[in-house]
């Protein structure tokens, strides 16, 4: 994912800084959906950035914001919820 | 939303102008950044950016300046509590924190940190306890639990030889002023699945740090001791480090509220 992209899904939307990403999987295990994973590309650093991935069997994202509060580089930059 | 789709979606969590865009010189999956993260949602939720003071200690937090947009001096090692008493003394009007390490604060700043604790300064004080020297490159600290292997400790550490691990928060709580004392498990959890981890001690800190700087404006000092991992001086993948936090030093260190004279945790 090219950084500062938006994945955009029904209900909420994670915007990932994926140059500031060091890899530590802690949003990934921190997802309660499991929407999140690393992505196979290298960011300039040379890691895995995570990248927003809808995985379908446990639910979409719901903007709970665990994954902006764990990450330690701050990447995930920005969480939004759809208007109703 | 700053960013593309500012019609359909509204920013429930967004960038914080607190935090500068350099990126962090911690290793992958440190609590530091955590941290440094909760700290300045809390500066921009209490409105105090302007007059926030961040007096940091030599460690891996030595570089926190560069990444929290506040007015920042840097004290001799272990000193935080003594420069933050000036400080606060001259100019009452600041808010003034620290962010220390357990090296810091537990070791040489020992002395500090408890007639810092012993007066009651209004201060705020932030230990990142990771029961390891991390900057250095791994030596055995006071907090270090009996049997982890260090490099200056490589049968592990032993208990005739260097005693049982400090408990800072329990030191500090056992004087009669300090106002907030608080100890959160920063680290993701594992859950009784592989795969999903559990993320509440990052909440946790968050109402934590707020809490401690609502503390220093009522003239009370705080104290928060957040238990994190040092996976690289550990020696361990990200989430093994977050497997043996759980496991050695949760039991430990447990969290919980140690002072809370304000009542900053009741409803």
């Amino acid at each position: 994912m090219m950084p500062g992209q938006t994945v955009a899904l029904d209900r909420a939307v994670v915007r990932i800084d994926a140059e500031r990403c060091k890899g530590c999987d802690l949003c990934v295990v921190a997802c309660p959906h499991r929407n999140l994973r690393l992505s196979t590309g290298y960011n300039r650093n040379g890691y895995h950035p995570a990248e927003f991935h809808y995985r379908g069997d446990r639910g979409e994202c719901t903007a709970c914001g665990l994954c902006y509060w764990v990450c330690p580089d701050y990447a995930i930059t920005e969480v939004a919820k759809r208007r109703v | 939303m700053s960013g593309t789709a500012g019609a359909l979606y509204e920013t429930t969590l967004g960038p914080l102008p607190t935090l500068t865009s350099k990126p962090t010189h911690y290793c992958a999956g440190c609590e530091h950044g955590t941290l440094t993260h909760l700290i300045a949602s809390a500066l921009e939720a209490l409105g105090a950016r302007e007059r926030a003071v961040l007096v940091n200690s030599v460690g891996c937090s030595v570089l926190a300046p560069d990444y929290l947009n506040v007015d920042a001096v840097e004290a001799p090692h272990g000193r935080a509590p003594a420069v933050m008493t000036g400080i606060k003394r001259a100019r009452p009007d600041l808010l003034v924190f620290s962010i220390q390490g357990d090296g810091d604060a537990a070791s040489i700043g020992l002395l500090e940190l408890l007639n810092a604790a012993n007066r009651g300064d209004p201060i705020t004080i932030f230990l990142v306890n990771n029961a390891i020297y991390g900057m250095t490159g791994g030596q055995m600290a006071p907090t270090t639990p009996v049997g982890m292997v260090t490099t200056t400790s490589p049968r592990g550490r032993d208990l005739a030889l260097s005693g049982p691990p400090i408990d800072a928060s329990k030191l500090v709580a056992s004087f009669e002023r300090p106002a907030y004392v608080r100890r959160v498990f920063l680290p993701v959890m594992p859950t009784a699945s592989p795969e999903f981890y559990n993320a509440r001690g990052a909440l946790e800190g968050a109402r934590a740090v707020r809490h401690a700087f609502e503390v220093q404006e009522r003239g009370g000092f705080a104290f928060v001791e957040f238990v994190s991992t040092c996976n690289v001086n550990w020696k361990m993948s990200v989430l093994d480090s977050k497997r043996y936090a759980a496991e050695v030093l949760a039991p430990l260190f447990p969290a919980g509220v140690l002072r809370d004279r304000f009542r900053m945790e009741s409803p």
